[in-house]
C-alpha cells in the first residue's frame, strides 16, 4: 500500500531531491575556496537537513542514513570541532555522489538500493577524529549579523567620517503581544539618531512577525552606546538590549553568523529546501508542452497580426476616409501590440538562468583538473543570462567538451607554468552575457594556446588534407581544422580527452540550434572559445529576399551584410564566380542556382548580394531582389517532405502565402559539394 | 453503420486522366479549391510543393505525376483532396471530386492485373457501383512509397557528401 500513497510524491520528492544535491554539490566545490564562510556552511547544513527529512519520510533509509552522517560533519565544521580540510571536501564530495545513486536508483523504480556502508564509514572517521577544534563561532546569539561587500563599504565610509556603528541586539519580552510593533518603534526611535543599515532578520519578515523574540541591527550614528540603550530601553516590553561597537578589519568572525537554523534543526526542519532569509519568487510547475503549445498559438496570433494589418493597407487603398476603417486600424494596431507582449511574455516563461547548466561545472573541473594535476581557478560569470529552454538542452554537452579540453590541453602543469613566468593557478573563465539578439558564451582559459601550424602538420598526419593545401591554409583557416572530425592536437590521449573525437561534435551541436563558435588563440598566451546563439529558435528574424518569383528567408543570425554588386565586378577563379569586397574574395552564387532551380538572376545593372557568414566561411548568394526584414514562425515542412537540403523549414506570410526558410548551413555545406564537382569535370 | 449483414465502405470518388477512383473517406479530411502552391526545390517532380492550410504547412502532390498519367490542366474543378494517414497529411491534385458513396464490402474485388496504367500495387481492389467501376487507391501505399523514396534519395546524397 505504501508504494501505491507514495507514487504521487515520488515526482516532487525526485525533484526537490535533484535540487538538493544539485545546491549541494555547487556549495561543497565552494566552501573549499572559502571554507571560512559561515553562510555557505549553513546553506550546506540546511541541504542536506532537508534532504534527510524528506528520504526518510519517504522511507528511503539509505538515503537517510547517509545524509545523517553528513549532517554530523556538516555540523562539527559549522561548530567549528571540525576544520575543513581537502579530504573531508573530498569525503562529502563521494557522500554526494552516491547519495545521487541512490536517486537514481529511486528514479528507476528499485528503490534506494545501494551500498551505503563504505561512505558512512568514512564520515565517521572523520567526525571521531576530529580533534582538531577550530572555534569559529564565537557568538551563540540566534540572530546575529555578517555584512556583505557593500554593506562592508558603507561602514568602513561611515566610520572614516566619524561616525560610530554598532551592533544591537535587541531582545523583546517573552510573549509580547505586538512584535512588529514594537520592532517599528525600534527601527523610528533611532531614526532620530542615525542610520539602520542592516537587519537581521529583513525588515519585511519584522513586518511580518516573521522572528523569534530577539533581532538585531547594524547601525551607524555620532550618539555613543549607553544613549542608543536607553532610547531602545524607553520603548515596553524590551528585555534587553545588547550594544557592542562593529569592528571591520578582514575579521568577519567578530560578527560571525551563527546559524539561522539552530542545531536542533529550526526553520530547515519545515523541509522546503528555500533558505528562508532569501527572497522566493511564486512558481508553479508547468509542463514544457504546455508552453509549446502557446508558443505555438502565439506564432499564429504573429502571423494574423501581419496579415490584418496588411488587409487594413488593401482597404484604405480601396476606401478613404471610412470611420470603420479607422476603427479597424485602431483595432489592429491594439491586436498588434499585445500579440508583442504576449510573445514576448510566453518567450520570457520559456526562458531559464544559463545557470541550470552552469551549475555543474565548478564541481566537473574540479574534479578533471585533479585527475589531470593541475591547479585551476575556476570562474563563472553571468549565471542569470537567460536562454530558452530548447536552447538550453543543446548547449550542455559542447560547453563540456570546450571545459575539458581547456583543462587537459589549455592549462599547463602547474611546474610547466611557472617555467614559463606564469601563475601556478590556471585560469578558466566562463561567461555568458546578452549582446543585441544572442547570447554570447566565452569559455577563456590562460594557458598554452594552440599553434597553427601544429594544427595543420597534425592535418596532414592524419591525412585530412595534403601537404600542399595546408600550405595556402590562413592562421583563421588552420584554427578552423580544429573542428574537422578525426582531428585532435593533442599529443597523448587521455581520460579526458585528445580521442579526436569532441571539437566536430562540438560545432554541430551549436549549429543545430542555429549558433556560430569562434576561436581566438594567442601560443603562450591561451585560447578563447566564442558561442553566439539566438535568444530563441521557434521565432525568429529574418531577411527576406525574392527569386524566380518565390520569398525566401535568411535567418538574420546568419546575415552578415547586403551589398550591390554590377556585373562588371564579378570575376571568375577557377570557374567560381567571386567578387572582392574590402580587399576579401567573396565567392558569389545565384541563389537560384544554390536551391538547384532553373533560371538565371535577371540581367540588372546591380545585383542585390547577401553576404553571410557561417564559421569563419563567408558566400555571397545573387538575388532577385530584396524585400525587408520580419519575424517568423518557424514550421516544419513534415514528416512527408523531410529533411531538404538548404531548407529549414517553412513559414507563412501576412498575405497567407508559404516562404521558405534557408538553412544556411547546409546550403553551403551542400554548395561545397557541388564545387568540388565542378573542379573535378 | 454496418447494420446486419452488409458491411460498408465510404468512399469519396473523385477523376483523374478520365478514371473514376475512390479512397475511404475516413482518410479524407477536407477537400479544398486549387491554390497557389509554392514548390520546393530537391524534392520529387510529383511533390508540388507546400500550401497553407489554416496556419498548417501542408505537402501537395500531383497524383498525375505520382502514377505517371498524362498531366491534365487545371480547371475550376480541379481540387486539393486533403487525406491524413498516420503521422503524415498530403494534399492530393484530382481532376475533380464527384460525390460520397456508400458501397458493400462485397462488391469490392481484387483489381485486375492491369488497369489504366496505375501500377496494381498502389490498388486497394475494384468496385462496382451500378455501371460504373471506382479503382480503390490503397493510400498507404502511396504515401508510404513516397517516403520511401524519399529516403533512399537522402541516402544517396548522404553517399555522395562522403
Amino acid at each position: 500500500m505504501r508504494d501505491l500513497d507514495m507514487s504521487q510524491y515520488l515526482g516532487i520528492f525526485l525533484d526537490e531531491a535533484e535540487e538538493q544535491l544539485q545546491q549541494l554539490d555547487e556549495a561543497i566545490v565552494k566552501l573549499e575556496q572559502t571554507p571560512e564562510d559561515l553562510d555557505l556552511l549553513n546553506t550546506i547544513f540546511r541541504a542536506a537537513h532537508t534532504l534527510k527529512g524528506s528520504s526518510a519520510s519517504m522511507g528511503f533509509n539509505h538515503l537517510a542514513t547517509l545524509t545523517h552522517r553528513m549532517e554530523s560533519v556538516l555540523d562539527a565544521l559549522r561548530q567549528g570541532k571540525l576544520a575543513v580540510s581537502r579530504e573531508i571536501i573530498d569525503i562529502l564530495l563521494a557522500s554526494l555522489d552516491r547519495l545521487r545513486v541512490l536517486k537514481d536508483s529511486v528514479a528507476s523504480g528499485n528503490g534506494d538500493e545501494g551500498e551505503v556502508g563504505d561512505v558512512v564509514g568514512r564520515l565517521e572517521a572523520v567526525l571521531s577524529g576530529g580533534s582538531a577544534a577550530k572555534p569559529q563561532v564565537k557568538d551563540s546569539s540566534t540572530a546575529a549579523l555578517t555584512l556583505d561587500d557593500v554593506e562592508q563599504n558603507v561602514v568602513r565610509a561611515a566610520q572614516v567620517k566619524g561616525f560610530h556603528v554598532y551592533e544591537i541586539r535587541v531582545q523583546l519580552e517573552e510573549g509580547c503581544q505586538m512584535k512588529s510593533a514594537r520592532a517599528y518603534l525600534v527601527f523610528n526611535n533611532l531614526k532620530d539618531v542615525g542610520e539602520v543599515i542592516k537587519s537581521v532578520p529583513h525588515t519585511q519578515e519584522l513586518e511580518a512577525e516573521k522572528f523569534d523574540d530577539t533581532f538585531t541591527l547594524a547601525f551607524v550614528s555620532r550618539e555613543d552606546a549607553d544613549t542608543l540603550a536607553n532610547i531602545v530601553k524607553s520603548i515596553s516590553e524590551i528585555k534587553a538590549v545588547a550594544i557592542k561597537p562593529i569592528i571591520l578589519e578582514e575579521d568577519r568572525t567578530e560578527a560571525a553568523a551563527a546559524p539561522v537554523a539552530g542545531p536542533e534543526g529550526g526553520p530547515a526542519a519545515r523541509g522546503n529546501g528555500q533558505p528562508a532569509e532569501h527572497h522566493t519568487s511564486q512558481t508553479v510547475r508547468v509542463d514544457v508542452q504546455r508552453l509549446e503549445n502557446l508558443m505555438n498559438l502565439v506564432g499564429e496570433l504573429v502571423i494574423d497580426r501581419t496579415r490584418l494589418a496588411e488587409v487594413g493597407n488593401g482597404l484604405k487603398a480601396l476606401l478613404d476616409n471610412e470611420d470603420l476603417l479607422e476603427t479597424l486600424e485602431e483595432v489592429s494596431l491594439h491586436i498588434g501590440r499585445i500579440t508583442s507582449d504576449l510573445q514576448e511574455e510566453i518567450m520570457k516563461a520559456r526562458m531559464f538562468p544559463i545557470d541550470q547548466v552552469f551549475n555543474r561545472f565548478p564541481r566537473m573541473v574540479r574534479d578533471l583538473a585533479r585527475k589531470a594535476g593541475k591547479e585551476i581557478d575556476f570562474i563563472v560569470e553571468g549565471r542569470e543570462t537567460e536562454l530558452d529552454r530548447t536552447v538550453i538542452e543543446e548547449i550542455g554537452d559542447p560547453l563540456i567538451h570546450l571545459l575539458r579540453n581547456a583543462i587537459d590541453h589549455g592549462i599547463e602543469e602547474p611546474a610547466a607554468r611557472l617555467q614559463a613566468g606564469k601563475a601556478r593557478y590556471g585560469t578558466v573563465r566562463l561567461r555568458a552575457f546578452h549582446q543585441e539578439n544572442q547570447i554570447v558564451i566565452t569559455v577563456e582559459d590562460d594557458g598554452a594556446g594552440m599553434d597553427p601550424e601544429k594544427i595543420k602538420s597534425k592535418a596532414v598526419a592524419s591525412g585530412l588534407l595534403s601537404r600542399e593545401a595546408a600550405a595556402r591554409l590562413g592562421l583563421r583557416e588552420a584554427l578552423d581544422l580544429i573542428f574537422l572530425p578525426g582531428l585532435s592536437t593533442s599529443d597523448k590521449i587521455t581520460d579526458v580527452s585528445g580521442r579526436g573525437v569532441g571539437m566536430d561534435i562540438v560545432r554541430n551541436h551549436i549549429e543545430k540550434i542555429n549558433g556560430t563558435i569562434d576561436i581566438r588563440t594567442t601560443p603562450g598566451k591561451g585560447t578563447c572559445f566564442t558561442i553566439k546563439l539566438p535568444l530563441t529558435l521557434a521565432i525568429n528574424r529574418s531577411l527576406l529576399v525574392q527569386v524566380g518569383g518565390r520569398v525566401y528567408a535568411f535567418p538574420l543570425a546568419n546575415v552578415v551584410e547586403i551589398i550591390d554588386v554590377t556585373p562588371a565586378a564579378i570575376q571568375h577563379v577557377h570557374r567560381q564566380q567571386v567578387v572582392v569586397v574590402r580587399g576579401r574574395v567573396l565567392p558569389l552564387i545565384y541563389l537560384g542556382q544554390a536551391l538547384g532551380l532553373k533560371g538565371a538572376p535577371p540581367a540588372a545593372d546591380n545585383y542585390a548580394v547577401v553576404i553571410v557568414g557561417l564559421a569563419e566561411k563567408q558566400i555571397g548568394f545573387i538575388v532577385d531582389s530584396l524585400i525587408g526584414e520580419q519575424e517568423i514562425v518557424i514550421k516544419s515542412l513534415g514528416n512527408f517532405i523531410g529533411k531538404i537540403p538548404g531548407l529549414a523549414g517553412a513559414t507563412i506570410m501576412g498575405d497567407g502565402s508559404v516562404a521558405l526558410i534557408l538553412d544556411v548551413r547546409s546550403l553551403v555545406g551542400h554548395l561545397g559539394v557541388e564545387a568540388n564537382r565542378e573542379l573535378a569535370s | 453503420m454496418a447494420t446486419e449483414t452488409t458491411v460498408e465502405v465510404q468512399l469519396v470518388v473523385f477523376q483523374l486522366a478520365g478514371e473514376t477512383y475512390g479512397v475511404d473517406i475516413n482518410h479524407v479530411q477536407e477537400i479544398i479549391r486549387m491554390q497557389s502552391i509554392t514548390q520546393i526545390p530537391r524534392t520529387p517532380a510529383f511533390i508540388e510543393g507546400v500550401i497553407n492550410l489554416r496556419g498548417r504547412i501542408i505537402p501537395v502532390i500531383d497524383l498525375h505525376k505520382r502514377f505517371d498519367l498524362p498531366t491534365a490542366e487545371i480547371t475550376n474543378n480541379t481540387r486539393i483532396m486533403v487525406v491524413e494517414l498516420g503521422r503524415v497529411t498530403v494534399g492530393m491534385i484530382v481532376d475533380s471530386v464527384s460525390e460520397v458513396l456508400r458501397l458493400p464490402a462485397t462488391s469490392i474485388e481484387p483489381p485486375p492485373p492491369m488497369i489504366s496504367g496505375i501500377d496494381v500495387a498502389y490498388l486497394k481492389g475494384v468496385g462496382k457501383w451500378e455501371e460504373r467501376l471506382i479503382i480503390l487507391l490503397d493510400l498507404d501505399r502511396v504515401l508510404q512509397e513516397s517516403e520511401q523514396r524519399q529516403l533512399q534519395q537522402e541516402i544517396a546524397a548522404g553517399v555522395e557528401t562522403r
